[in-house]
């Protein structure tokens, strides 16, 4: 959880996690029918199915259902929790069954240099003109050279409308209403992000590797140290709605989730920006079946597929095609598709080379003082 | 002649048993601990010994070229942010072991010595039952309770005192930690206790101690083993939770069994220092054990 782990609602919680393990057991119960003999007789079973490793919350029965009548490939899914443990896993060769990966930007960045992952033929992409133009050319990975872009999102502060006045509308505010925050704020349980967010709030960038500014960051969140509760990426969900917490930082598609049941839990990307987050589609160079893993990217770069997906798992695409058949309540959901003057002000986080073991020693010390 | 063969074949076949006795001897210990032995070289043994080979290479990375043996991860636990650590979750874990041996002995001593016979195994597999769900399931019961809306603030209102503000202290890890590990030192205090001579206290009675007197002096010294063996492996479980200091523990919340894992899955991947931290709590742990071999068991024999 410290790891830099990011996304959308459900796949943090841990209920939902493990209900979305119990879906995988589900999906895994698929296998005897992949190497059922009614399908292609010729082939090898591998090429019958694809597994893909990624968030709980990107698939549903219906988005599988509909690729495998499309395609005839059968879809087995592992889920992971955080960009880090899924690395140690592909790293200790437990990725080998993999076709696609679902890494987050930095991620990518991390893997490309690690020579984990497969550059991809272009030719065999439909749809890539149709991304947003901030996703045409990534700073993680130049020109999508290695991955397709597939979900995004930024972080925020989550709060509750009648209980917090006035409402914050920056990272400052964490600072100025310290008092009356009193050990009812929470911030992720992830160093790159609450420092970043310190960072922001300073004004400096929130991939800052100079040692002088992370040390102002650290002191600066020392200051605020009081009025943080506890350090949780997914934890406050429930305690923002009783009350117990005032304001939490989050990730705009759990604030979206839980403002459908709550509607007086809003949302706010702080004003001096703050990170900007994209999850991907990548082919990993041990692949077994890069072929149903071209299907799926072409599958899900199609705009009708990544319309009903938006529609029904409620994360932003960077599809520009998919957004213009969304619903014009989606489409005009500031909080899932912020303005391009608000997006600007964000950054996505990227490695910091030798300055991570800087901000792992400030975490530390800050978590254990 | 009828003679000679079969006093000749009795040596023969004496000697031919006892040496199948002497193999089968060496033969049968080979065979039943060769799987238990297997199981724990391969899955103990070298697993342990290539942390400690990671462990001495300092700063290792997945993916990264090696760099030359040397000490400079153990070097790096004396760093005082990291002692500090340390010194957490050994604060959370001898306080736990307190906490379940104040709470454990009553429980254990009354269903071991003063409860209805025939309910002891029914009192005892209640007194379990908590294990049978999952500990992340147990400590998110605790927010529940523990939050400042939870279940205790509302009783508390209820009876006019005032709310308290426990969630995210290290009061409620060790809460948590407790309530999780408790069963386990009831159940070892009740085997060590159910053992007790009972003719001894009826001694100490006739030879007019009183109820204080013989508690102290023939009941705990007779359990000290089943205290030892039950506090030390409370101490030991609760030394490598992190589940507990995670969920209950706050913003300042860091201990040793949080720092190993974000060594190997956090941003830092430094899975070298990962490796020295696990070292030293294997050691660690190794050390108790020992330690309760050498006192524990010769008590356990003196009986």
């Amino acid at each position: 959880m410290n790891a830099p782990s990011r996304s959308p609602s459900s796949r943090r919680r841990f209920l939902q996690f493990s209900a979305a393990a119990l879906s995988g057991v589900a999906l895994a119960n698929c296998r005897p029918q992949i190497a059922d003999p009614g399908g292609n007789s010729g082939g090898s079973g591998s090429q019958n199915s694809l597994s893909i490793y990624s968030w709980s919350n990107y698939f549903d029965d219906e988005l599988l259902s509909s690729f495998t009548a499309e395609t005839g490939i059968r879809i087995v899914a592992d889920v992971f929790d955080s960009n880090e443990a899924m690395l140690a896993r592909v790293q200790a060769g437990g990725g080998a069954a993999y076709s696609i990966i679902y890494p987050s930007d930095y991620m990518v960045q991390q893997m490309i240099e690690l020579d984990l992952l497969t550059e991809l033929d272009k030719s065999r992409l439909e749809g890539l003109d149709r991304l947003l133009d901030q996703w045409q050319n990534p700073v993680y990975d130049p020109n999508n050279a290695h991955s397709v872009p597939t979900t995004w999102g930024t972080t925020g502060l989550v709060f509750s409308r009648s209980r917090l006045n006035p409402a914050p509308a920056d990272w400052d505010f964490l600072w100025e209403q310290q008092s009356q925050l009193n050990g009812r704020l929470t911030l992720f349980n992830d160093v790159r992000e609450v420092m970043g967010a310190v960072l922001k709030s300073l004004g400096f960038s929130y991939n800052s590797t100079d040692p002088a500014q992370i040390e102002a960051a650290y002191n600066r969140l020392r200051e605020l140290k009081p009025a943080i509760a506890s350090f949780t990426t997914d934890g406050w969900r429930d305690q923002i709605v009783t009350g117990d917490l005032l304001v939490a930082m989050g990730y705009s598609s759990d604030a979206i989730d839980l403002a459908t049941e709550a509607p007086d839990i809003e949302y706010v990307i702080p004003a001096s920006g703050s990170s900007l987050w994209t999850d991907t589609m990548v082919i990993p160079k041990t692949a077994p079946n890069p072929e149903g893993a071209y299907a799926w990217m072409n599958f899900l770069l199609k705009p009708e597929n990544a319309a009903r997906a938006v529609e029904r798992l409620k994360f932003a695409t960077p599809n520009q095609a998919a957004i213009d058949l969304l619903s014009p309540e989606l489409r005009n959901n500031k909080n899932l598709f912020p303005p391009a003057e608000v997006l600007a002000k964000c950054e996505g986080i990227a490695p910091v080379g030798a300055a991570t073991e800087l901000y792992d020693r400030y975490w530390t010390q800050i978590t254990s003082a | 002649m009828a003679v000679s063969p079969s006093s000749a074949s009795t040596p023969v076949q004496t000697s031919s048993p006892s040496i199948a006795n002497r193999l089968s001897r060496l033969v049968q210990p080979l065979l039943l601990l060769a799987p238990a032995g297997v199981w724990l070289l391969l899955l103990l043994v070298i697993p342990t010994l290539m942390i400690l080979n990671i462990s001495l290479i300092p700063g290792l990375r997945p993916g990264e070229i090696p760099g030359a043996y040397g000490l400079g991860n153990f070097l790096r636990i004396f760093d005082p942010i990291n002692l500090r650590v340390m010194g957490r979750s050994l604060y959370f874990a001898i306080g736990t072991t307190i906490i379940c041996l104040l709470l454990g002995f009553p429980v254990a001593y009354w269903i071991a010595l003063l409860s209805p016979p025939r309910w002891r195994n029914l009192l005892l597999v209640a007194f379990v039952l908590p294990l049978w769900t999952s500990s992340l399931l147990r400590d998110y019961a605790w927010i529940t309770i523990l939050r400042p809306t939870g279940v205790l603030n509302s009783l508390l209102g209820a009876i006019g005192l005032p709310p308290q503000s426990l969630l995210n202290t290290g009061t409620a890890v060790i809460i948590g930690l407790s309530y999780s590990f408790l069963p386990y030192m009831v159940l070892i205090l009740y085997a060590s206790l159910e053992k007790l001579d009972r003719r001894l206290l009826e001694a100490a009675a006739d030879l007019g101690a009183n109820a204080r007197q013989a508690f102290l002096k023939v009941t705990v010294p007779q359990t000290l083993p089943g205290i030892a063996a039950g506090s030390l492996l409370v101490f030991i479980i609760s030394l490598g939770d992190f589940i507990a200091p995670e969920l209950l523990g706050g913003a300042s919340s860091m201990t040793i069994a949080r720092l190993i894992y974000n060594q190997f899955l956090g941003a830092t991947r430094n899975w070298g220092f990962g490796s020295a931290l696990s070292m030293i709590l294997i050691l660690a742990v190794s050390l108790a054990i020992a330690l309760l071999l050498k006192y524990g068991d010769r008590d356990i024999e003196s009986y």
